[in-house]
């Protein structure tokens, strides 16, 4: 009876390598490192990221840019990573769900504590996809009406939540976003002002 | 203070469960919460590894390779070419199953391999293992099968005639349901008025967003692993085992985390499993096999198509006094999980109104069109579009109102469902259909879209409403497979981990049996961590199906906290010095009640548990009473209880393109009692937006048994754009239910149901939209439509029918 121990059956190929199929080093900023990794010319950018760069948070749902799942930052526009050469992105920056919160410094980005407080994510497979589209749409409009989230995110599926919690989320991050950079001004004011005191002190 | 011990701990596991005595205002401290689901964190930081996410040394990729007819003699399968391509290990063909070639869920119909005749055009005809998932694929192509063409059957309503061709030696009928209650046929011939009707509900395709996916990882001790996305790991368990023939006790399925499932990974992931392990077996490497979306639409399963010839009798005065129903399903080549979808579609064909004469008849074919298989609602989402359309038809034929009519008729405590059974109250029928009633302002609804009807000459507006009585657990039927267990282990730094053997798909099932143990031992949630569910640690508990996980498993894990705090309120109350009977467990704390008692934290417990050895780990099991029922007359306990629900559908219709916007939707769902309210809110707004795509614009386009819309570019899921407005409210018992929203209702449940007396509610979730949104779209138009999904093309086709011009002068 086969099972393991028994000698496998093996059909010897040799691997024929095309130009096309040799890796070529690729270099680029990685949720803000630099990086090499190598990829196969045709390779597309989805799956040197999961492959060669081990971040598998960014998912193929569709392969062809409907689903949204594998969608990441690059030069901070969201894109779909399966319809990206990997060989375009040389030179360029690329942000994965892997690096969202390190965008902000921080360790938790608003969005995913929004995501977890409103309940965002269910089966949790287009959540990556989801965050960075809507980190890419707050970048841009911090205080997004719920139609501007709607549009921004409908190039995204969800086939678990029904998208209210997730909109819901989404402006709930915005507000915190805009706390947080006023905090930012506030702090840079009050140094300015103590500078310009200690400067007058001086 | 009132002990825990009294309450719902009192009573794990008996034929009366989980409900709190009558009158009684329990008072719960997780139970009823909202808050972070447990598994949230890995899930929105790209942590939680799904199945394409897992890698092994030394895995290989596999592929199939599938017949190109729909029906045909296979002469021959030649895999020669496929051998010699770049990349291939190992190629296996029907001949190279060590076990039994067979992996059909309910009936042995189906081959894992094709073996002298192909069926569809999903019939694999070799698989393949290369070093790559393209190479795989590549080679996979290159796989020839020569065939003699048979006539193929692509119609379910001439399935069964007998010229048609036969798909399997003993005809195309796979089953055939019934439920014989009165004498229909004399009281149609006695009705005022009867109403006859054929309707048509097409397929629909999960689109679960993580496609099927496994890998099959060989071990040294002859063994196999399986880690997938899937539901049913008992279910791959055995398909794994009967295939490989070796003992189930050598197999273990491992759940990844899974990226939904709505039924599509109930029986599908052992097909795949099966062809994952046999290739592993042979290479002695890991196989991992995971679907692209095109694979994924053309091989997994689908929603049935079905048709419903609905007649409905009723005397002048509304009462209905007969239906008379047949269906016909479409169950694909093979009998899957059709013949019990099928089950739930003969039991529910009625809804929740009083009907003293029944007879429906439900046939399930054989056909070459796309394999029928489980999905959220499980048969009862395509009666349902009948069984309200032909109230509302009943309605226009009396110059009724519908929601009058409906309340005429509805089922009250003391009545009997088609099955004979009769309710016991509560009956929250009404009170979910009263309160839709008012939370719509139904007269003002009616009345704001006649006159905005009226000023617009293009776009119209309508209302549906549509009630159900969804059956809760299995149906007896399938009662064989009610059984649920659960392990649980308190660490003696008082961490608690706990296993299941339901799944977690994304419908938030770890979250709620985690908030029915914090509760029941007094713990926080962050005091516990759930283990991936796994077929090593827990017994076989049949498929996480039927909306019934919070109500199995949930009980299964009170069971293991009654047998620990047996074991520790003995403990605590030696070291707090005072009587067993005054320990109580909460807030993470263990104290003793009397006045002036001592307490110690539960991870002081914990210790002191483990200095004197006590086996502080448990085992859980449930299993909910027998239900009587004859499948000879579809009469007796056909469910372990009702959760009713109504929605109201307000939609806008155009009249130039057919195109229907869903304005609002009002969803009024009896859950028994939300344990985990954030997550029940969440599978109903799912579930509505899922019965949206269904009602209007999800069209599997089949053509000779091949899928035409095998992509999200041509089969339209909803998107953020598509969503309507939604207004949901919970019925609830609890006295003490919080929360925006929530009617408060005395009394207690008689029926079996979950902990605290929850009631499931994935599928109810999703069952009335789509009948809701087919009235309000009939409603709009003035002219009934009787094909679900109503897609613009099909609306519009009514309105040229009848001449509806909003151009015309």
């Amino acid at each position: 009876m086969p099972g393991p121990g028994t000698t496998p059956e093996r059909t010897v190929t040799e691997p024929t390598l095309f130009p096309t199929e040799i890796p070529q080093p690729l270099a680029f900023t990685l949720n803000h490192v630099p990086v090499v990794l190598h990829a196969k010319p045709g390779a597309r950018l989805l799956d040197v990221l999961r492959e060669s760069g081990h971040l598998t948070g960014t998912k193929e749902g569709c392969g062809e840019g409907e689903c949204g799942a594998c969608t990441i930052l690059l030069e901070g526009k969201p894109v779909c990573s399966c319809l990206l050469l990997a060989q375009t992105v040389e030179g360029q920056d690329v942000v994965t769900i892997e690096g969202l919160a390190a965008s902000l410094g921080a360790r938790v980005h608003p969005l995913q504590a929004a995501f977890m407080k409103h309940m965002g994510t269910q089966c949790g497979f287009c959540a990556p996809g989801m965050l960075m589209s809507a980190a890419a749409l707050l970048q841009d409009n911090p205080q997004p009406t719920e139609a501007e989230v709607k549009e921004a995110l409908s190039g995204n599926l969800c086939r678990c939540t029904g998208y209210t919690r997730i909109i819901r989320a989404v402006q709930e991050a915005g507000a915190q976003l805009r706390a947080r950079s006023d905090e930012v001004t506030e702090a840079l004011s009050s140094e300015a002002v103590a500078r310009a005191l200690s400067e007058g002190d001086s | 203070m009132k002990p825990e011990a009294d309450g719902p701990l009192a009573t794990p596991g008996a034929a009366r469960p989980a409900g709190e005595p009558r009158g009684v205002a329990p008072t719960y401290r997780v139970v009823g919460t909202s808050g972070p689901r447990i598994d949230g964190p890995q899930k929105l930081d790209g942590r939680a590894c799904y199945v394409d996410d897992l890698s092994f040394p030394g895995m290989l990729h596999a592929a199939a390779a599938t017949s190109e007819e729909p029906h045909a003699l296979l002469l021959d399968v030649d895999v020669e070419a496929a051998r010699k391509s770049p990349g291939v290990l190992c190629v296996l063909t029907a001949e190279d199953v060590p076990g039994q070639n067979q992996v059909g869920v309910s009936r042995k119909d189906q081959p894992l391999m094709a073996r002298d005749k192909v069926r569809w055009v999903g019939d694999r005809l070799a698989i393949l293992a290369a070093e790559s998932a393209a190479e795989a694929r590549a080679a996979a192509r290159k796989v020839k099968g020569r065939y003699q063409r048979l006539p193929g059957v692509f119609d379910v309503e001439t399935a069964l005639d007998p010229e048609t061709a036969k798909l399997h030696d003993g005809g195309n009928l796979v089953s055939k349901g019934v439920v014989r209650k009165g004498d229909a046929e004399a009281a149609l011939l006695e009705a005022d008025v009867v109403i006859s009707n054929r309707y048509q509900v097409d397929w629909q395709e999960h689109a679960y967003l993580e496609t099927q996916g496994c890998v099959a990882v060989p071990d040294d001790s002859g063994a196999i692993t399986i880690h997938g996305s899937m539901q049913c790991p008992f279910y791959v368990q055995t398909a794994v085992a009967d295939v490989l023939g070796i003992p189930l006790s050598r197999v273990q399925v491992v759940q990844a985390v899974t990226g939904g499932g709505f039924g599509g990974k109930e029986d599908y992931p052992s097909e795949l499993a099966a062809c994952a392990a046999l290739l592993a077996w042979r290479t002695c490497r890991p196989v991992k096999m995971v679907f692209n979306r095109e694979e994924d639409f053309r091989l997994s399963t689908k929603r049935e198509k079905m048709v419903v010839h609905h007649t409905l009798g009723a005397k002048k005065d509304g009462t209905i006094t007969a239906v008379k129903a047949k269906i016909l399903v479409d169950a694909g080549a093979y009998a899957g999980l059709s013949v019990v979808v099928a089950e739930r579609g003969n039991s529910s064909a009625v809804g929740p109104y009083r009907v003293p004469n029944v007879q429906v008849d439900t046939l399930t074919a054989y056909t070459c069109n796309p394999f029928g298989g489980a999905f959220r609602g499980f048969g009862h989402p395509q009666v349902a579009v009948a069984h309200e359309a032909q109230v509302d038809e009943l309605a226009r034929q009396l110059g009724r109102d519908p929601a009058d009519l409906r309340l005429q008729n509805l089922v009250e405590p003391g009545d009997q469902l088609a099955s004979g059974e009769v309710l016991s109250p509560p009956v929250e029928a009404r009170l979910c259909f009263t309160t839709a009633l008012e939370r719509v302002g139904y007269e003002d609804a009616k009345r704001r879209h006649a006159a905005f009807n009226a000023a617009n000459p293009t776009k119209r507006r309508g209302l549906g409403l549509a009630t159900i009585a969804y059956g809760g657990m299995l149906h007896a039927c399938g009662q064989s497979l009610e059984g649920a267990g659960a392990l649980v282990q308190v660490h003696r730094d008082g961490s608690v981990s706990f296993a299941m053997g339901h799944t977690e798909l994304g419908q938030g099932a770890h979250t709620v049996v985690a908030h029915v143990l914090a509760e029941a031992l007094g713990i926080p949630l962050d005091a516990i961590h759930r283990v991936p569910t796994d077929t090593r640690l827990v017994p076989d508990c049949g498929p996480t199906v039927a909306s019934r996980t919070t109500a199995m498993s949930g009980h299964a894990v009170l069971d293991a906290a009654r047998q620990l705090r047996e074991v520790m309120v003995p403990v605590a109350a030696e070291v707090l010095e005072c009587w067993p009977e005054k320990v109580e467990f909460v807030h993470g704390r263990v104290r003793d009640t009397a006045p002036g008692g001592k307490e110690l934290a539960f991870r002081e417990l914990a210790q002191a548990c483990f200095l004197r050895k006590v086996h502080l780990a448990a085992s859980g099991w449930y299993a909910p009473p027998r239900k009587l029922y004859d499948p000879a007359t579809g009469q007796g306990q056909a469910y372990s209880h009702y959760a009713y629900a109504t929605h109201v559908a307000e939609v806008e219709v155009d009249l130039a393109t057919g195109q229907t916007q869903v304005l609002k939707m009002t969803c009024v769902h009896d859950v028994g009692k939300a344990i985990y309210r954030d997550g029940v809110l969440g599978q109903i707004e799912g579930g509505v937006v899922q019965g949206m795509g269904y009602a209007l614009m999800e069209r599997l386009v089949v053509k000779e048994g091949r899928i035409l819309t095998a992509n999200f570019t041509d089969y339209l899921i909803p998107t953020t754009l598509d969503i309507p407005e939604m207004d949901i409210v919970l019925v609830e018992e609890s006295p003490e239910a919080k929360g925006e929203a929530v009617v408060r209702l005395e009394g207690a449940p008689e029926q079996v149901r979950g902990p605290y007396g929850a009631k499931g509610i994935g599928e109810p979730s999703l069952i009335p939209v789509a009948p809701a949104i087919r009235n309000a779209v009939s409603n709009a138009i003035g002219f009934p439509v009787r094909l679900v999904p109503c897609t613009p093309e099909r609306v519009m086709d009514i309105l040229v029918e009848n001449k509806v011009d909003p151009y015309a002068a």
